[in-house]
């Protein structure tokens, strides 16, 4: 149990990694609040996972205000806030519209903006009582090497690590933690929209054969699980990170390691 | 016991962050040897073996005499402080032969012997990716294992994960060594801690605490990287206006 009695709350809780985040998070003792636009989010099914779903869409300040008054109003701080809503726009930025671009900042970046902007304060309340907390945004790999046609998503996944880095800085000295976690290609819904895609991904419509060259092209020879990703989230707030700040994690089964281009 | 049943390779663990590995290790049920150049310390609890991890011979040697293990922690290492025009031949042999050679001799050694899904962990350094000042053959050491540790990941992959962690700041007879060169070492440290997010140096905890998650199943998917723990130090611009 490294969370036990941890207040938690994951933005994009029912999408393929938030869910994974939130059901580790429960096992390992936290009280957590799992925060999405539906209590089904992007997946067909309602899980009951022992969570406490709050509705919030990260692009409303209102949302996000509400959010951190509940936990306020129920706990009185929060140990951890973890940024894991996020969008993908499968395109160039030709083919990209000004509503998307702004789309895929509005829940990239202004959410993760809104949501640390207001929970800092119960956040700030959690580290008084002498253990630190810790925010953990969603980065990507994209943010470091771009994939074809993602341009906005590889834009804002970019100004996420920044933000990472100016966080870790300014609220370091309150005891707040604040890291990114940078994923590779991880099986989850937003991954199986990639490969589907016309051509952006490449897939040319022979997903199985995208499929294997994905996964024949990582070190590891596999792409990763939403559980991969809650691992490192999971040690990441708790307090065995304790000196953890200010840095990108990149988890993606050596992939990034390689100079090698994916022929796919 | 997020260790049990795996046997552990530590090298460099009679102090510092050697040691804290070691023990980490220990407390999670993990079967550990643990090496250094001289006798076994008196309050160590487990096997230890007297290496000089430059020497290949004596390390396949090791290797050969362990059998098949899981992992591989390659934290052996020593520092000069000096600028390239003050190292000496003898600086470039003592620290290029312990922090590269040294790596090299264990990992060539020990992938053909280790289990699947095995995990070597390398220190790395901060000073791999920006240099210390007064530190050039030492943070040319770590820029090495920076480089062999992606290629381990890539060539050795899936059977074996390899990555580096770069510590920052740790309080070791290292640190201490670094602040002796300075005018001030009181206000020096001052200064240093200031420029940390989290407000202190590192233990070797911290980055034990990283190692374990390292060594363990748990990271499956983690390879090819370098995992900062530097409390945030390195997030910041060295130009930080306000300690101006």
């Amino acid at each position: 149990m490294m969370l036990d009695g941890k207040i938690a709350l994951v933005t994009g809780a029912r999408g393929g990694i938030g869910r994974a985040i939130v059901a580790r998070f429960v096992k390992e003792g936290a009280t957590v609040f799992a925060a999405d636009l539906t209590p089904e989010g992007s997946l067909a099914a309602h899980v009951e996972d022992g969570s406490h779903f709050v509705k919030l869409d990260v692009t409303h300040e209102a949302d996000a205000v509400a959010a951190m008054d509940r936990v306020r109003e129920e706990h009185g701080r929060l140990d951890i806030l973890v940024n894991a809503a996020g969008i993908e726009i499968e395109k160039t930025i030709e083919e990209t519209s000004l509503a998307e671009w702004n789309r895929s900042f509005a829940v990239n970046v202004t959410g993760t903006f809104l949501t640390s902007k207001y929970a800092l304060p119960l956040l700030r309340e959690a580290a008084k009582l002498g253990k630190s907390a810790s925010l953990i945004n969603f980065g990507s790999y994209d943010g470091f090497i771009a994939d074809p046609g993602l341009a906005a998503y590889c834009a804002t996944k970019g100004a996420v690590h920044a933000l990472t880095r100016a966080m870790a800085c300014d609220h370091g000295p309150e005891g707040i933690r604040v890291n990114a976690i940078c994923p590779g290609y991880i099986d989850t819904p937003m991954l199986q929209s990639f490969f589907n895609g016309d051509g952006s991904g490449g897939g040319g419509g022979n997903i199985e054969t995208l499929q294997k060259a994905v996964r024949d092209v990582h070190p590891m020879r596999t792409y990763g699980t939403p559980e991969d990703i809650a691992n490192l989230v999971n040690w990441l707030a708790s307090d065995e990170a304790r000196y953890a700040s200010g840095q990108l994690w990149v988890l993606d089964g050596g992939l990034s390691a390689q100079v090698q281009q994916m022929r796919l | 016991m997020r260790l049990a049943s795996k046997k552990a390779f530590v090298t460099g663990g009679r102090q510092g962050i050697g040691r804290g590995i070691v023990d980490a290790f220990l407390a999670e049920g993990a079967d550990v040897v643990t090496c250094g150049r001289g006798p076994k310390p008196d309050d160590l609890e487990t096997e230890w073996l007297t290496l000089d991890v430059c020497d290949p011979k004596a390390v396949a040697d090791t290797i050969q005499y362990l059998g098949a293990f899981d992992v591989l922690v390659n934290n052996a290492g020593v520092q000069v402080e000096k600028t390239v025009v003050d190292s000496t031949d003898a600086d470039w042999d003592l620290v290029i032969d312990t922090n590269a050679r040294g790596v090299f001799n264990l990992c060539r050694a020990a992938i053909p012997h280790m289990r699947e899904g095995g995990s070597i962990i390398n220190l790395g350094s901060i000073s791999g990716t920006v240099a210390d000042p007064s530190m050039a053959l030492y943070n040319a050491s770590k820029a090495f294992v920076h480089g062999l540790t992606r290629s381990i990941a890539v060539d050795h992959g899936p059977k074996i994960r390899c990555n580096a962690i770069c510590p920052g700041w740790i309080e070791t007879g290292m640190l201490d060594a670094g602040f002796d060169l300075a005018n001030n070492p009181a206000r020096a440290k001052t200064d240093a801690i200031a420029r940390h997010a989290v407000r202190r140096f590192g233990k070797p905890a911290d980055i034990a605490a990283m190692a374990v998650w390292l060594a363990s199943d748990e990271a499956g998917f983690a390879t090819g990287q370098l995992f900062t723990i530097d409390g945030g130090m390195t997030a910041a611009s060295p130009l930080n206006p306000g300690l101006f």
